[in-house]
């Protein structure tokens, strides 16, 4: 009699168990979804409503300018797309060589005064109101220059962009286990040499992803172009000391009109952006192959 | 007799703590010499103030002589001692971006010690030779050093030193994370370089079988402190002191 009893009772527990396993995997599938959907729905609604608009204006949609409001001519997004190229160049010449100069300091002097001012100022910018970055750019450059410029904006991306690849630089470089330092000074290497041809070579996959996010941040950002850049609608490029567009911009000044063609233009514009985005991350991954440790 | 490392009243303190104290001994040119003591001792602390690798550990203080080669080591150019001193590791720590003939090449290449690739070809052949290592990688030099055995790696970390020409050789417990096999391998590699002559070796090790195999001289450390230096036979087969007697019968570890 017991020992039927307790199995039974073995078996309600496994049944309860099953239960309890089923409903667990379904709550943790719910909220997956759940912590999905947003960015799906982002992603799907830009391919759909940017995708018409692509196939509706072909090429031409990357090399012409703006249309007119109430015009039927879809017209294209040329100025952006050569003004976003204008700021990432810019934005990449000056800021990255400080955030990597920045992070091969502060792991080689970890103990001086300068690297952990820097660290912790890198580690507080992060934090800052993009905005306000946009702000103080247009105080120290569009003021003094008297205009609004590509330099200006460029300024602004490179304060937003150098905390982000400093943090991943920093990071790969300070997670080089000691030994392989040792070994590098062990066979007589001055410090640059250690650092330019060992060190750096290790880490060359947490670089290029400071490389990355640091491209990511100059194509993407929108807040620091706001006070900076002014904006170019129908011409492409005047110099870099002047206004230029950028597609960020473009996207949030036209997604605010009420023209059914500029909404248009806006959700081709974020295709193109996304798309530029992939392409970056996709050629540079598989071009550099990660060390194995 | 002259001598390729000399150490007097060296003393390090890492953190408040005392590793070495007031060590003094001399190393005989073109001998193996074995810093033999339990795990703990200060044995790789010695060798990396012999090199400066000590320089790495900021916290570090270092006081008394040390004469290397012939050159005061904390006066010297450290880089520049370097470049005659060969360190193997505890780990067998191959660069692992570098293919099996970068790891070997770098050094020579770096500090512009070949004129041509030919010539460097034909050092990372003899290092790798010497390590006893070339049959085994000949063809795949062009890899990463991931694939090889632990064993090979720790060969391999030896080729990268013997190809800057060392004068000077020191060995961290280089056998300690390989397999006995590939332990004997690394103690004839050893023994027949310094037969060669050139070149004076210094191995830090915690297996008195193994010193008692491949040193000319001894020296014993116990918690930073020297207790016995002398020729192999005589600290093998006499030691002076109780401690060290202990030591070998595996009473102290």
């Amino acid at each position: 009699m017991r020992d039927v009893s307790s199995r039974r009772e073995a078996e309600r527990l496994s049944l309860v168990r099953r239960i309890k396993d089923k409903l667990f995997l379904v709550i943790l599938v719910v909220l997956s979804m759940a912590a999905f959907l947003p960015l799906f729905h982002i992603v799907a609604s830009i391919l759909y409503y940017g995708g018409w608009t692509l196939l509706r204006g072909g090429l031409s949609f990357l090399v012409d300018t703006p249309p007119s409001p109430l015009s039927s001519n879809l017209g294209g997004i040329g100025p952006a797309l050569v003004g976003s190229a204008v700021l990432v160049f810019l934005t990449v010449i000056l800021g990255l060589p400080l955030s990597f100069m920045a992070a091969v300091f502060t792991v080689e002097y970890p103990n001086t005064l300068v690297a952990r001012v820097t660290k912790l100022v890198c580690r507080s910018f992060t934090e800052i109101p993009t905005v306000l970055i946009g702000v103080l750019s247009y105080t120290l450059v569009v003021i003094p220059m008297g205009r609004f410029s590509a330099l200006a904006g460029a300024v602004a991306l490179a304060i937003v962009m150098v905390p982000y690849s400093y943090t991943y630089m920093e990071e790969s470089l300070a997670s080089i286990p000691r030994t392989y330092r040792e070994a590098a000074y062990s066979l007589g290497l001055t410090r640059p040499r250690a650092v330019f041809s060992v060190f750096t070579r290790i880490a060359r996959r947490g670089i290029l992803t400071g490389v990355l996010i640091g491209l990511a941040k100059a194509a993407g950002e929108t807040a620091p172009l706001l006070f900076t850049i002014g904006g170019l609608r129908h011409a492409y490029f005047n110099g870099p000391d002047h206004p230029v567009g950028a597609i960020p911009l473009l996207i949030y000044e036209f997604a605010l009109t009420p023209y059914r063609v500029y909404r248009e233009v806006a959700w081709g514009a974020a295709l193109v952006l996304i798309a530029i985005y992939l392409v970056i991350f996709v050629v540079l991954r598989r071009t550099v192959r990660e060390v194995r440790m | 007799m002259s001598y390729a490392v000399e150490v007097e009243n060296l003393r390090v303190r890492i953190g408040g703590f005392e590793v070495l104290r007031d060590l003094t001994f001399k190393v005989p040119e073109n001998t193996i010499f074995t810093v033999m003591g339990p795990s703990g001792s200060g044995k790789s602390t010695l060798l990396r103030v012999i090199n400066r690798l000590i320089d790495l550990i900021p916290e570090a203080e270092v006081s008394g002589r040390v004469v290397v080669l012939g050159r005061d080591v904390f006066k010297a150019d450290p880089y520049r001692l370097r470049t005659r001193i060969g360190m193997v590791f505890q780990t067998p720590n191959p660069f692992p971006h570098l293919s099996i003939y970068e790891n070997v090449a770098l050094g020579p290449k770096l500090n512009g010690l070949v004129k041509s690739k030919k010539e460097l070809d034909n050092l990372v052949r003899w290092a790798l030779e010497k390590a006893m290592l070339w049959e085994e990688v000949k063809d795949k030099l062009d890899v990463p050093p991931l694939g090889l055995s632990g064993g090979q790696q720790q060969r391999l970390c030896i080729a990268r030193a013997l190809a800057m020409r060392p004068e000077l050789l020191l060995l961290d417990e280089p056998t300690a994370n390989v397999d006995p096999i590939n332990a004997r391998k690394i103690e004839d590699v050893l023994i027949s370089f310094r037969r060669e002559g050139g070149v004076t070796i210094m191995m830090v090790t915690h297996s008195p079988p193994q010193a008692s195999r491949v040193s000319d001289y001894i020296a014993f450390i116990y918690m930073g402190q020297l207790v016995e230096v002398g020729p192999a036979d005589q600290v093998f087969v006499n030691p002076r002191n109780k401690l060290t007697e202990r030591f070998l019968r595996g009473e102290v570890s």
